[in-house]
């Protein structure tokens, strides 16, 4: 297979991957049996009384007709998937009435992929280095203490472990905010100051869930590598072990862990949704669930398409960085 | 060359110790090649991780040492069990089994190379001094040097074997071990390894032992061969000698054994199997399937004793005349 085969597949697979998320999340509310007029209406009524049934009637249409659910299904489709999905535009949200929902969601998303970027890689890095060490140097009683905690908070649930370090860091210790305040002008000092103080619990908590997977299956990786025919016969060539561990085992087991982290990309969007509400965090987690209890549904709209195309955006990218780290894909 | 001298080792594990090799005493000399032959789990291996001086857990020196001596460069050097690893591939290297998963598959060959020189010699030449010097032995030895530049998935399973035996002695090292350096090549490209296992040789003048189950292999290039059965030397002496006139009855067995051209006769293999090492007979190991063993042979462990020059073997009933001895 060429590197460019194997660039035009993973590019073929982003976009179908696009495709099947927005067509499954055009598809979901269609089928749901209430009727997102009929609440507004019933919404409107519970505040201002009832109204009439002609000019109840003539309200539905008129909504219907801007909302455009008086056309076909397939009308409706096509102009999501152009309007929404290739313009980003999915109507004013309905919460925020007249802005537009894509306005919101894109102030909203820098916050979530800052907090998942920073804690995929902080965690992405540390767990595989002492992954790496426990694996290579499975004897040492340092590598069984740190597979041990590793297997302790590996299966600990996300929003357990937000609590603890909201408790003990937040309210017993004092040293860093229980919710997210962030105020100030973009970019000044003020801003940046709230944003990390405000940031380092969710960021801390999501590189703790990371944590754990990152040195478990690194571990298993690096140990069955350093059992390899090709590690043992460096060793008889007299290569040192820092050069065994580097230039042997972990070159070719990051090459795995890489594709785990295209993978675990989602995961992640999952987490700091979670921990975005924990800790009252700016994102578009916070903005989706907000956006569920109003039922906003163009923002849900939009903000689930958004996701959708930034997830899958940033593990096309991780899989492009895989033919220049191994050969065997952009040679064979 | 290599002195062995009362080596003995063992394997500790939880069901006890496998004694691997035992009392093991004889001599490799310089500008030859010596053969190991056996069967599986004879102690081949082990005998040769011993000479390397590979030793790990669970695997021990119990008794006796490896001495590894001789000069390079106009400088004396000798070596013993415990610092043999000093040594490695300036003096004594190592082409090993299973050699289809030995080089790392994402570096390029030319790292591999580089990789392997000792560090005391790091100092004294680039890194493209090295690749120089390389590409030119490459040369000498008819591979195509653009193979440097090659992952080892691209290249053809002779030719990574090829590779692993430049790998193996581009430092001229005076010593070469090479475990089963034909297994899992078909017998043509098998052909052109031991062609150029011999070349090498002949061109070093250096000791070149070849651990193999083939007694193809030892009867096409080795000088000198020893016979293993399950821990110890039966047998040893010059290579055509053995095969032409063997003394001990397992190696006459073997050798009746072997398929010759023009011979019509049915071969019959060896009856029984070799004793488990964790508990071997007392006496003669070989003695349950002997057809010749007499009660002493059951009770006595035979000296490995010279017959008459360079001609070794391990057997009670090899005295002056060694015509007593004959298949039935």
């Amino acid at each position: 297979m060429k590197a460019s085969r194997y660039i035009l597949i993973r590019i073929v697979m982003w976009v179908l991957t696009i495709w099947m998320g927005v067509t499954l999340i055009f598809i979901i509310p269609r089928l749901m049996p209430a009727d997102p007029i009929q609440n507004m209406i019933a919404m409107m009524e519970h505040q201002a009384g009832p109204m009439p049934a002609a000019e109840r009637e003539a309200m539905v249409a008129q909504m219907q007709r801007q909302f455009g659910l008086d056309e076909s299904l397939w009308n409706q489709y096509t102009s999501f998937l152009l309007n929404g999905v290739l313009r980003f535009d999915f109507g004013p949200s309905l919460m925020n009435f007249p802005t537009p929902a894509r306005d919101i969601i894109f102030r909203n998303l820098p916050y979530t992929f800052g907090l998942m970027i920073v804690s995929l890689i902080v965690s992405w890095t540390i767990g595989n280095i002492i992954g790496l060490l426990a694996g290579f140097r499975k004897d040492k009683l340092s590598s069984k203490i740190m597979e041990s905690i590793a297997i302790f908070i590996y299966p600990i649930p996300i929003f357990i472990i937000a609590l603890v370090f909201q408790i003990v860091l937040g309210f017993v210790l004092g040293w860093l905010p229980i919710s997210a305040v962030i105020f100030g002008e973009v970019w000044s000092a003020q801003w940046i100051s709230t944003l990390i103080r405000s940031a380092a619990l969710p960021m801390l908590t999501l590189v703790v869930l990371g944590l754990g997977w990152w040195i478990i299956s690194m571990k298993a990786l690096s140990m069955s590598t350093a059992q390899e025919d090709f590690v043992m016969f460096a060793r008889y060539r007299g290569l040192s072990e820092g050069e065994i561990g580097r230039k042997y085992v972990l070159r070719n087991t990051v090459l795995p862990q890489v594709t785990m982290l295209g993978l675990s990309m989602g995961g992640v969007f999952g987490g700091s949704v979670i921990v975005e509400n924990v800790f009252n965090f700016p994102g578009v987690g916070r903005l989706m669930l907000i956006a569920v209890g109003a039922s906003d549904f163009n923002m849900i709209m939009g903000g689930v398409t958004i996701t959708i195309i930034a997830v899958t955006t940033a593990t096309l990218i991780v899989d492009l960085l895989i033919p220049f780290i191994d050969p065997r894909v952009r040679r064979s | 060359m290599i002195k062995i001298e009362n080596l003995s080792t063992s394997y500790k594990t939880i069901h006890g110790d496998v004694r691997v090799c035992n009392n093991i005493s004889f001599d490799i000399y310089e500008n030859e090649i010596f053969g190991i032959a056996g069967e599986s789990g004879c102690g081949k291996t082990t005998l040769l991780k011993a000479l390397y001086d590979l030793i790990d857990p669970p695997l021990q020196i119990d008794e006796g040492r490896v001495v590894l001596n001789g000069e390079k460069n106009g400088e004396p050097y000798s070596f013993a069990s415990g610092n043999i690893k000093n040594a490695w591939w300036n003096n004594i290297s190592y082409v090993p089994q299973a050699a289809q998963s030995v080089l790392n598959p994402i570096t390029r060959l030319k790292s591999h190379f580089l990789d392997s020189i000792p560090k005391e010699r790091r100092k004294m030449e680039s890194k493209r001094e090295t690749l120089d010097r390389v590409q030119k032995y490459l040369e000498e030895l008819n591979l195509p040097p653009d193979i440097l530049e090659a992952y080892p998935f691209q290249l053809s399973g002779g030719m990574r074997q090829r590779a692993i035996i430049a790998l193996a002695t581009y430092m001229s090292p005076d010593v070469i071990l090479a475990d089963e350096p034909t297994t899992a090549l078909d017998v043509v490209v098998q052909r052109g390894i031991l062609m150029l296992l011999m070349r090498l040789q002949k061109q070093l003048k250096n000791t070149l032992v070849v651990v193999s189950h083939d007694m193809g292999v030892h009867y096409q290039i080795t000088d000198r061969i020893g016979i293993m059965y399950s821990g110890s030397f039966a047998e040893m002496g010059r290579t055509d000698d053995v095969f032409r006139n063997p003394v001990h009855p397992y190696t006459q067995m073997l050798v009746a054994a072997l398929p010759k051209v023009g011979d019509k006769s049915a071969k019959v293999g060896i009856p029984g199997r070799p004793p488990p090492l964790t508990d071997p007979p007392q006496g003669c190991r070989f003695a349950p399937r002997c057809p010749l063993a007499k009660d002493i042979c059951h009770a006595d462990v035979p000296a490995f004793k010279e017959v008459y020059r360079d001609r070794y073997a391990a057997c009670h009933f090899i005295g002056e005349n060694i015509s007593e001895v004959s298949l039935v």
